[in-house]
């Protein structure tokens, strides 16, 4: 090849080269010519919003609100917009639960907990074209401050809390923005179990809806399930506090296991270590022989069993009741019975709605209970057991299937969904538990039971030192360390007794419901310590 | 396993002379020396025989129609009851619950050797079943323990508690 040839070759690929890069150029151009134009169309777009747009103080996302000023503005509940607000102006805040655009009008539905109503934006002299698609335009669950109309509807609003009535809106205001894209959708959630097989429809799963908790406690059925909780904590207080009982708050951080060292968790504490209290029983019980006579206490309690059931928590709430009494522990019975019953009426009385809301996606019977409260001592429910086929000692404890069958048959015989079983084998009970004066193979205990699952365990407890310790021997319990529990009593105790009852599991087995997890608002097991 | 059912039913069909029995190949099945002929195999075969014995021929059905369902349930209960896997065991409960919705023994209205051979050849399975799993198989669950009541039926085998009333039905849990 000459030096000619391998300039032509150069110059020949240098052509080549700035061939290809023209036509890039040639199409970067033209791209840039497009986005110009797409720029300047939005650009008109905008401006033409803004110059035709007559309604534009009505609608936008206004400033963060850092409490600039203090409005005069009333903001009416969406529970409370009935047929007799009909006509009037007001204000609503709410989420943007669904929102559908049909050309000239969009139809949202505001909710506010557990209530929605349906709202509409459209054209007309309160509305621009523009108003209404900015407010299609706002993200699911977005907050919103609404003026509206309350109207009257001919046709009853099925999908919605309130029915009777929507709203005309006049004003819409993006109070804070959701993010376009949610983890979860909250009609999934809310399908009742089974319904979403059926038209292919997505369900969530559980672990799902406890990751993203925040959202999934938006649910109706979620917001009915808590308030009835707290309606549960409400009226052991005031049905307690009416008895004449004392609430006390006792250490979470204590220096010995209460009952069994297995299952506590032990925390460093310094330059020693400590344990979680699995109850707050020693305390409870010191404060009676401090002559408090009836007290009670509501805290956390923690359990460090491993055990990924549907009804064990590892931190749970409980409700405990300690109290004194005269000659018979049946007496502390019929004082925990009579408050459980006056939870229960409390229950079917004020908190119907959020019963009927849980009811719409687990369907379950109305809770059954008597009064005055069944008891059962355990020799008959074993006997019953055997009735029904099952072969079990007489000392051994009852398994879960077993007490679930027992609820089962209990439930067919009496008819209640809340029973006592009575004088358990003392075998397997706690130290502190009082044996039977009749027979030394039972105790003064006592489990409570809702549709055939324990949600409470009591007895009477040892009120002697002497015998106290000589029990806690026989468990293999280290003296030194509960000396000052063993102590309170060489000074005079009264005889008592009294019970723990978990929070969690009494919403649970009210409603029907099958998974603990459904009613502890951040739940924790041993798979799991966020959110 | 098959040789204590045939010396139960020999008993229950009131037979004095109990036969020899022996078993043969690894699936055991029973073998029986016959006095006046060949030697006579398997379960069915050997029970057919035991009741044309006893004279009691009505056990394995009247009409044709009748003989043709006894021998239907018969063969069932060889092909498809013994041996079969833990997980189909489900299946057989559930078919035979829905065919005995409307009848009280496996062929219609008579007492015929297909249901002392069934209630046999199920009765470990009921043992183990729980309450709640017999009162879903309901049909099922009321012919056996029809059967198992029936006069000279058990013997061998020990009772299996059945509830008459229903304990779940609300389906809750």
């Amino acid at each position: 090849m000459t030096k000619d040839a391998v300039q032509g070759a150069a110059e020949e690929a240098d052509q080549a080269q700035s061939k290809k890069g023209l036509k890039k150029q040639q199409k970067e151009a033209e791209k840039a010519a497009k986005k110009a134009e797409k720029q300047a169309k939005l650009a008109a777009d905008t401006q033409s919003t803004d110059e035709d747009d007559f309604a534009k103080d009505r609608y936008g996302v206004p400033q963060m609100v850092q409490s600039q000023q203090k409005l005069d503005r009333v903001l009416v509940r969406v529970q409370k917009l009935t047929p007799e607000k009909a006509d009037q102006l007001i204000w609503v805040r709410a989420r943007i639960h669904t929102s559908r655009a049909k050309g000239k009008q969009c139809f949202l539905v505001l909710r506010q907990q557990q209530f929605n109503v349906q709202a509409l934006v459209a054209v007309g002299e309160r509305a621009s074209k523009q108003m209404v698609k900015f407010a299609a335009n706002i993200n699911k669950e977005s907050i919103v401050d609404v003026e509206a109309m309350v109207r009257k509807v001919e046709q009853k609003i099925e999908s919605c809390t309130q029915q009777d009535v929507e709203l005309h809106i006049e004003r819409i205001f993006v109070i804070s923005q959701a993010e376009p894209r949610l983890p979860l959708q909250l009609e999934d959630c809310v399908r009742p179990d089974g319904e979403g097989d059926e038209d292919g429809r997505a369900t969530v799963n559980q672990d799902t809806r406890l990751d993203n908790r925040v959202i999934d406690l938006r649910t109706t059925t979620s917001q009915a399930i808590f308030r009835l909780q707290s309606g549960v904590c409400q009226l052991f207080r005031d049905t307690l506090t009416n008895k004449g009982f004392v609430e006390i708050q006792t250490p979470k951080i204590i220096s010995a296991a209460s009952e069994g060292g297995a299952n506590v968790f032990t925390v460093s504490y310094f330059k020693t270590s400590a344990y979680l209290a699995q109850s707050p029983q020693l305390y409870k019980q010191m404060c009676i022989c401090a002559d408090f006579d009836k007290v009670f206490c509501v805290g956390p309690v923690f359990r460090a069993e491993d055990s990924n059931t549907h009804r064990h928590l590892t931190e749970f709430v409980g409700l405990d009741i300690e109290l004194a009494f005269n000659y018979h522990y049946h007496e502390v019975i019929e004082s925990i019975t009579d408050t459980m019953v006056q939870i229960f009426k409390g229950l079917r009385e004020k908190f119907q709605t959020e019963i009927q809301t849980v009811g719409k996606q687990y369907s379950s019977e109305p809770f059954r209970f008597l009064e005055p409260t069944l008891r059962l001592e355990y020799t008959e429910g074993v006997a019953m057991l055997r009735e029904a086929g099952v072969d079990m000692g007489d000392e051994e404890d009852l398994s879960t299937p077993n007490e679930k069958l027992l609820g089962r048959l209990v439930k067919e015989k009496y008819d209640t969904d809340f029973y006592v079983l009575d004088k358990y084998p003392l075998a397997v009970r706690p130290f502190y538990t009082m044996p039977d004066p009749n027979d030394k193979k039972y105790s003064n205990s006592y489990d409570m039971f809702m549709r055939g699952e324990e949600i409470l365990s009591g007895a009477q407890r040892i009120h002697d030192a002497q015998l106290l310790t000589e029990r806690a021997i026989h468990h293999n319990i280290d003296l030194e360390k509960i000396k000052s529990y063993i102590d309170s009593f060489r000074y005079g105790a009264p005889p008592h007794g009294g019970g723990g009852i978990g929070l969690e599991r009494v919403c649970m087995l009210y409603l029907g419901l099958h998974n603990v997890r459904q009613v502890s608002m951040f739940p924790r097991d041993p798979k799991r310590l966020t959110p | 396993m098959s040789l204590k059912e045939l010396s139960s039913l020999e008993k229950a069909l009131g037979l004095k002379n109990t036969n020899k029995y022996s078993t043969q190949g690894d699936r055991k099945v029973p073998v029986l020396q016959s006095i006046n002929g060949p030697a006579l195999v398997g379960l069915v075969t050997i029970a057919t025989h035991l009741v044309q014995e006893a004279k009691r021929p009505e056990l394995l059905g009247g009409s044709a129609e009748h003989k043709a369902v006894v021998q239907q349930w018969l063969e069932y209960r060889v092909t498809k009851v013994d041996g079969c896997h833990k997980e189909d065991i489900k299946t057989i409960l559930k078919d035979l619950n829905s065919y005995l919705e409307d009848k009280v023994y496996l062929a219609g209205n008579q007492f015929t050797l297909a249901d002392t051979l069934m209630y046999y050849g199920i009765h470990h399975v009921i043992v183990d079943l729980a309450v709640q799993e017999k009162e879903k198989y309901m049909n099922m669950t009321r012919w056996f323990d029809h059967v198992q009541h029936y006069p000279g039926v058990r013997h061998h085998l020990p009772p299996v508690v059945v509830l008459r009333n229903r304990v779940y039905t609300s389906g809750h849990h």
